[in-house]
């Protein structure tokens, strides 16, 4: 047997492997966030147009997840997974619109790391008043961690 | 007139007792001494087919509880492995003690997972959520190479690496396990680990197998002109009868 297989191998060799296994890191490297990524369209050409300044919060949330920020695209928008709507205030421009989201939320599995997050299925997305957003198109109607576009404003 | 030949070896062979082997895995019991998180334990047993091959039927249990900051995670359920291993040494070289080769497995797993408790932070606050216990079967296939060595009579000890590719997970894909029983880490497609076994081996019958011949000694049987001499003495020194009709 010694002559096909070294016997020192035969030792060392499950023990580096099992080192190896026990090694890997623990740590997650995975996003995370579930974000709707909406993207931005000029009405008029039907092309992507970043707003010079947008500005995004939740209604009833005095945190606020744009603040007059520039040459956003896409803008990521997080849902609550306790509740199946959310309304945002959104000020495009300077222009102050509100958007709802109706949809259903399901816990999803990202990795051992990292654990669980929450998958939205959108229902309807609609601007509640129509002062800079003059449309709004459901692109992709699953929000996931992945970097794929949910929505289009069009304004 | 047609002519057909056929050619007779006398072939040197070796006494090779087939076996039937109970092996129990150590490495789970010892994990769980140090991790009482995780409790694994498997034994198998094979039946020698022939001086290579094997059938074998591997089954074990599983207990496995996970926590961290954000979750917990808790599987428990058991196992079955099938398939063949395949011996590649030589029978003058495994003289029916030694083994090393490579194993290929179908397994079935059975389990109930469950997550008593995770929490999701994001913009809205701290969602806490939980999901309720469920039964599930798993399948997956598994390749193993490894080692055994009978160090005392019919007593053998050794170690197979196993690589498995998950084919059915049977959660969906939203709530893929965390771990579940035969295979390991569920959220990948593809998981490994590494066994210990002490391996009781019990002879039900003696072959003999045959030796091939190496491959220096074929060309040694053939002549300056390439060509296979069949009246010629073969490598072993034992006389090749060539019989016409």
């Amino acid at each position: 047997m010694r002559k096909f297989i070294p016997g020192s191998l035969l030792i060392l060799l499950p023990g580096i492997l099992l080192c190896l296994l026990s090694c890997t890191q623990g740590s997650c490297f995975e996003e995370t966030e579930c974000y709707v990524k909406a993207s931005f369209y000029d009405n008029v050409t039907k092309t992507l147009h970043a707003p010079d300044s947008l500005t995004l919060y939740g209604l009833n949330n005095d945190s606020l997840i744009y603040n007059s920020t520039s040459g956003v695209q896409p803008a990521l928008i997080p849902l609550n997974a306790s509740t199946d709507n959310c309304t945002f205030v959104i000020m495009l421009n300077g222009i102050t619109d509100t958007i709802e989201f109706r949809y259903n939320s399901s816990p999803h599995l990202i990795s051992k790391e990292c654990g669980y997050t929450f998958y939205h299925y959108l229902d309807t997305v609609f601007p509640i008043k129509h002062h800079a957003i003059k449309d709004i198109f459901i692109s992709n109607y699953t929000v996931t961690n992945l970097n794929v576009e949910n929505i289009r404003i069009f304004y | 007139m047609t002519w057909s030949l056929i050619q007779v070896h006398a072939q040197d062979t070796i006494p090779i007792p087939l076996k039937i082997k109970v092996g129990l895995e150590v490495s789970g019991p010892a994990i769980y001494y140090s991790d009482k998180n995780i409790f694994n334990e498997e034994g198998y047993i094979s039946v020698d087919l022939d001086e290579k091959r094997s059938v074998v039927l591997a089954a074990g249990y599983l207990n496995f509880k996970y926590s961290q900051y954000n979750y917990t995670y808790l599987n428990h359920g058991s196992f079955v492995r099938m398939g063949m291993d395949f011996n590649i040494l030589k029978p003058d070289k495994s003289k029916g003690i030694y083994w090393a080769g490579i194993g290929l497995r179908y397994g079935l797993s059975r389990f109930n997972s469950e997550t008593p408790s995770f929490e999701k932070d994001n913009y809205w606050g701290t969602v806490s959520s939980s999901i309720a216990q469920k039964t599930n079967w798993a399948h997956f296939a598994e390749l193993t190479p490894g080692v055994r060595a009978e160090i005392f009579n019919h007593f053998s000890i050794g170690w197979s690496i196993s690589v498995r590719m998950l084919l059915y997970s049977g959660t969906g894909k939203d709530l893929r396990p965390v771990y579940f029983p035969g295979f390991g880490n569920g959220t990948k497609t593809f998981s490994a680990g590494i066994g210990y076994y002490l391996v009781w081996n019990i002879p039900y019958k003696k072959i003999n197998a045959i030796l091939k011949k190496e491959a220096k000694e074929d060309n040694e049987d053939t002549n300056p002109n390439g060509t296979n001499d069949t009246n010629s003495t073969s490598g072993n020194g034992q006389q090749d009868n060539s019989i016409r009709h």
